[in-house]
C-alpha cells in the first residue's frame, strides 16, 4: 500500500535544492523567472481551485447579523446578541451560519502572535464585546423613547437619522462594529495568518515545497493560511478573484474602510496595493519563495494597520468639527465610530517592531479621555486633537491627511 | 505517511544546510560543531530509570485499584477505599501519560484510559444494555479513569445515593461495568509494561540516531505534543475557555470527584519537568536528559542557558498554578483572570520547548494545530 518512490524522489530533490540561495527567482530551463502575481486571486492545482476561505466569509456574515441585531429594539435580547456572538442556540437568520461550527467569539483577540501567551488579555477583549452587547440591551433599549442628554441615555437626531446613545453619548453598535474590525479581522489576518508562526508551523514549509496538500483538500496548509488572511478582507466579495473591483462595498468591516481610505485622495492606490500584495504573496507561496511572501506580509501589515489608524483619526476629526459646530448628533455618531477604531488600534501590527502601532495601554488611556465624566457630552476639541496627533505620530500620515 | 515524509524532508533539509540561523545559538562561532552528545545514554536513562519504573508503578496501582473494585463490588457499603485506589492510580497515570510512544501508541493507551469528560450517556446505555465491546473506539469516552470518576462520585447526590444504586435493582450491572472497565485498564497497561520489559526497550535504545524516525526525535515530538495538547490545553486551556472563548468548567479532569483537577495538573507538570531533567522515577538521581543535551549543545537564549530558562519557567508555572484555588473555584469567576494568567505561564513553556529546544536539537515538529478557519 505504501509507495515510497515519490518520497525518495522528493527527498532527492530536496537534497539537491535545499541549499539554493533565497533569491526570489525560479529557475526554468536556465532562465531566471521572477515570481509574478497573476491578474486575479486565482490559483489552481490539477485544474482545481486551491483558494478557500469559507470560515472567514462565515464570520463576516455573522458579524453583519450581530451588528444589525443590536439595532433591533423590538426583537433583540441579551440572549439573542450573546448567542450570535458565540453561535449558540441557532441565533442567526441565515441557517448556514447556524449550521457552522465557527463563531465570532472564538476568533476575537485570538491570534497566535499576540494572544497565544495572553489568555487573560484575550478573555478581557472578549468580555469587552460581551459587556457592550449587554449595555445595549440594558441601557439603550429601555431609553428608546427618551431624549438623550448629558448623563441620560436615549435618542439624538443626526440630520435625518436618529442615533441611540448611552448616557455618555456613545452608540454601542458602532463601538462593536468598528471594534471587531481590529479584534477579529485585523488581529486574525495580520497577527495570525500572515505570521510565520502560523504559515511555517510544523511541516508546512516542507509540505508546501513538495506540493503535499491537506488531506482531502486541493491546497497546501500554507496556501490555505494565506487565503484565510485574504478572507478576512475579501471574504464577502461577490467575486473574490477580482475582489478589488468591489473593494469597499462587500461588507461593513475592514473591506468597507479600505474602500473609504481609497476614496481619500491622500491615500488613493492603497486598495490596489493591498490586493496586489495578497496576490503576489500567494504566488510566492506557490513558487516556494518565502522571502518574497514575507515582504508582501509586511506590506499588508503596514497598509491594513494604516486603514485603522487613518479611520480613527478621520472620525475623531470629523467629530471634533461637529462638536465645534454644535451638532452633537453628528458628533456622537462619528466619535462612536472613532472609539471603535481607536479600540482596534491595539490589534494593528507594525512590521518594524512586530507590536501594535499603539499598545493596549495607550489605547486605554485614549478611552479614558473619551469616557471621562459625561463622555462625549464633555469631550473637548483639544482632547480630540491631542488623541489624533498621538495616533498619527505612530504612522506615516498626518492628522490633516487622515482627517478629511 | 505524510507525517513521516515531512519529518524526513525537514531533517534532510537541516542536514543539507547545516546550522540555520535561529534565535537559539548552539555555538559561539559560525562553524558547525559536531554533536558529541550520547543520545543512546539518554534513551537508556529514559527507558531504565523513568519509563519502565513509571509503568511498573502504574500497573501496580491499577492492580490495587482492581482489587479494591473487586472488594467494593463484593460488598458495596463503603466507597472510601476504592476511591483512594482510583485517585492513587489516576495520580500515577499523570506521570506516565506522556510516554505515548511505541507500545502505548500501538494500543492508544491515553485515548483508552483518559478521555474526559466521560460520556455519561454511553456509560448508562452500556450498563442498561448489559453487553458492550470496550475495544470499540466509540466506547473510549465511556471507560478509563473518567468513567470510574463518574461511577464512584457522579451516580448520585451523595454517598448514600451512590451506594443505593450499587445495592439497587440494577446494581449488578453497575458493578459488572466497574469491574469490566477496570479490567480493561489493567489489560492495556500491563500490555504496555510487558512490551517495554520485553523487546521494546532494546528497539527503543538501539534506534539512537538523529533521523526523524529515531527514538529521540519521535519521543521529543510526543513529549511536546503531550505538554501542549494534553497538559496545557486539556487540563487548563479548554476548561478555561482559551480556545472557545467561553469557560467550560464541565471539561475539567476528574469532574465528579471535585477539587482534584489542579492536583492532577501539578503532578503532570512535575512529571514533564522531571522528564526534561532526566530525573529517575521516584528518586532524585539524574541521568542524561533533554536538559543535559541542551547543555551539551551549549544552547543559549538571550544570554542564558536554555535549559535553565526552561526549568525556571517550569518553576514559575508550578508556583502560579499552585497559588490558585482549586480549578472549580477559579472557573466560577468570569472571566477567570487568575486562572488564565496561570495558564499563560504554562503556555510560555510551549515555544521554549517547541521552537527553541527542538531547533537547538535539529528536531522537526511533526504536528500542527488544526484549529484554523
Amino acid at each position: 500500500m505504501k509507495n515510497y518512490l515519490p518520497i525518495a524522489l522528493a527527498l532527492t530533490t530536496i537534497a539537491f535544492t535545499s541549499c539554493e540561495d533565497d533569491d526570489p527567482v525560479i529557475t526554468d530551463g536556465g532562465t531566471d523567472i521572477e515570481v509574478t502575481a497573476p491578474a486575479t486571486y486565482s490559483f489552481e492545482r490539477d485544474g482545481e481551485s486551491t483558494v478557500s476561505f469559507s470560515g472567514q466569509t462565515t464570520r463576516i456574515q455573522m458579524a453583519q447579523e450581530l451588528v444589525s441585531e443590536m439595532s433591533d429594539f423590538d426583537n433583540a435580547t441579551l440572549a439573542s446578541l450573546s448567542n450570535m456572538f458565540s453561535n449558540e442556540e441557532n441565533p442567526f437568520e441565515n441557517e448556514d451560519l447556524n449550521a457552522s461550527d465557527k463563531s465570532i467569539k472564538s476568533k476575537v483577540a485570538a491570534s497566535t502572535d499576540y494572544y497565544a501567551g495572553d489568555a487573560s488579555g484575550s478573555a478581557t477583549v472578549k468580555a469587552f464585546f460581551e459587556a457592550r452587547l449587554a449595555d445595549q440591551v440594558n441601557e439603550v433599549f429601555p431609553a428608546q423613547n427618551t431624549v438623550a442628554e448629558a448623563g441620560v441615555a436615549g435618542q439624538i437626531a443626526d440630520g435625518e437619522s436618529t442615533r441611540y446613545v448611552n448616557a455618555q453619548g456613545f452608540e454601542y453598535n458602532q463601538i462593536v462594529a468598528k471594534g471587531l474590525i481590529g479584534a477579529l479581522m485585523i488581529d486574525q489576518a495580520l497577527n495570525n495568518y500572515l505570521g510565520t508562526a502560523v504559515l511555517d508551523e510544523a511541516t508546512n514549509v516542507e509540505d508546501n515545497d513538495n506540493g503535499v496538500v491537506v488531506e482531502g483538500k486541493s491546497y497546501t496548509n500554507m496556501e490555505h493560511k494565506w487565503d484565510e488572511a485574504f478572507g478576512y478582507l475579501y471574504g464577502n466579495a461577490a467575486d473574490a478573484a477580482n475582489a478589488n473591483a468591489t473593494a469597499g462595498t462587500d461588507d461593513n468591516f475592514l473591506n468597507k474602510y479600505l474602500g473609504r481610505v481609497e476614496g481619500d485622495e491622500d491615500f488613493a492606490g492603497i486598495a490596489q496595493e493591498v490586493f496586489d500584495a495578497f496576490k503576489l504573496g500567494r504566488a510566492a507561496i506557490v513558487a516556494g519563495d518565502y522571502e518574497l511572501r514575507d515582504e508582501q506580509a509586511e506590506i499588508l501589515r503596514t497598509r491594513l494597520s494604516e486603514v485603522v489608524g487613518i479611520r480613527a483619526v478621520y472620525y475623531l476629526q470629523q467629530g471634533k468639527n461637529a462638536i465645534e459646530a454644535g451638532d452633537y448628533g453628528a458628533a456622537f455618531h462619528d466619535l462612536s465610530e472613532g472609539f471603535g477604531f481607536v479600540y482596534s488600534l491595539q490589534f494593528t501590527r507594525n512590521p518594524n517592531t512586530d507590536a501594535p502601532y499603539l499598545s493596549t495601554e495607550e489605547v486605554n488611556a485614549f478611552i479614558s479621555q473619551l469616557t471621562a465624566d459625561n463622555g462625549l457630552w464633555d469631550v473637548t476639541p483639544e482632547t480630540l486633537d491631542a488623541i489624533s496627533t498621538a495616533i498619527a505620530a505612530q504612522f506615516d500620515f498626518t492628522v490633516t491627511q487622515a482627517g478629511s | 505517511m505524510k507525517r513521516i515524509f515531512g519529518i524526513l524532508a525537514i531533517s534532510l533539509f537541516i542536514y543539507a544546510c547545516g546550522g540555520d540561523d535561529t534565535t537559539v545559538s548552539t555555538d559561539d562561532t559560525d562553524t558547525v560543531t559536531p554533536v558529541t552528545f550520547d543520545r543512546s545514554a539518554m534513551l537508556t536513562n529514559w527507558a531504565d530509570n523513568i519509563i519502565i519504573p513509571g509503568y511498573q508503578d502504574f500497573v501496580a496501582k491499577v492492580n490495587t485499584l482492581e482489587a479494591q473494585v473487586a472488594s467494593f463490588t463484593d460488598t458495596p457499603n463503603d466507597l472510601t477505599a476504592v476511591r483512594a485506589a482510583w485517585l492513587d492510580a489516576y495520580t500515577t497515570w499523570q506521570r506516565v501519560s506522556m510516554f505515548e510512544v511505541g507500545p502505548a501508541e500501538t494500543v492508544n493507551l491515553r485515548l483508552n484510559v483518559n478521555i474526559y469528560p466521560a460520556n455519561v450517556a454511553t456509560i448508562e446505555d452500556n450498563i442498561t444494555a448489559g453487553s458492550y465491546n470496550l475495544d470499540l473506539s466509540s466506547n473510549r469516552a465511556a471507560k478509563g479513569f473518567p468513567a470510574i470518576d463518574y461511577l464512584l462520585y457522579g451516580l448520585g447526590e451523595d454517598d448514600a445515593a451512590i451506594l443505593a444504586i450499587y445495592n439497587g435493582t440494577n446494581g449488578d450491572a453497575y458493578k459488572q461495568y466497574l469491574l469490566d472497565i477496570t479490567a480493561d485498564m489493567k489489560t492495556l497497561s500491563t500490555t504496555v509494561f510487558n512490551e517495554w520489559e520485553g523487546d521494546y526497550k532494546e528497539t527503543f535504545v538501539a534506534n539512537d540516531g538523529a533521523s526523524a524516525t529515531a527514538s529521540t526525535d519521535r519521543f521529543v515530538n510526543d513529549y511536546i505534543f503531550y505538554f501542549e495538547k494534553h497538559l496545557r490545553a486539556g487540563k487548563m486551556g479548554i476548561p478555561g475557555g482559551v480556545f472557545s472563548g467561553s469557560v467550560e468548567p464541565n471539561n475539567i479532569e476528574a469532574l465528579y470527584a471535585g477539587g482534584i483537577s489542579k492536583d492532577l495538573f501539578i503532578v503532570g507538570l512535575n512529571a514533564t519537568q522531571d522528564f526534561f531533567n532526566g530525573k529517575a522515577y521516584n528518586s532524585s538521581a539524574q541521568g542524561e536528559s533533554l536538559a543535559s543535551y541542551l547543555d551539551e549543545l551549549n544552547a543559549i537564549k538571550d544570554g542564558a542557558d536554555l535549559s535553565e530558562i526552561i526549568n525556571s519557567q517550569f518553576d514559575v508555572s508550578r508556583t502560579v498554578v499552585s497559588a490558585l484555588g482549586n480549578f472549580e473555584q477559579e472557573l466560577a469567576i468570569n472571566p477567570p483572570t487568575n486562572f488564565l494568567n496561570a495558564y499563560d505561564e504554562v503556555q510560555r513553556l510551549v515555544p521554549l520547548l517547541k521552537v527553541d529546544m527542538v531547533s537547538a536539537m535539529s528536531i522537526s515538529i511533526d504536528f500542527a494545530d488544526a484549529d484554523g478557519d
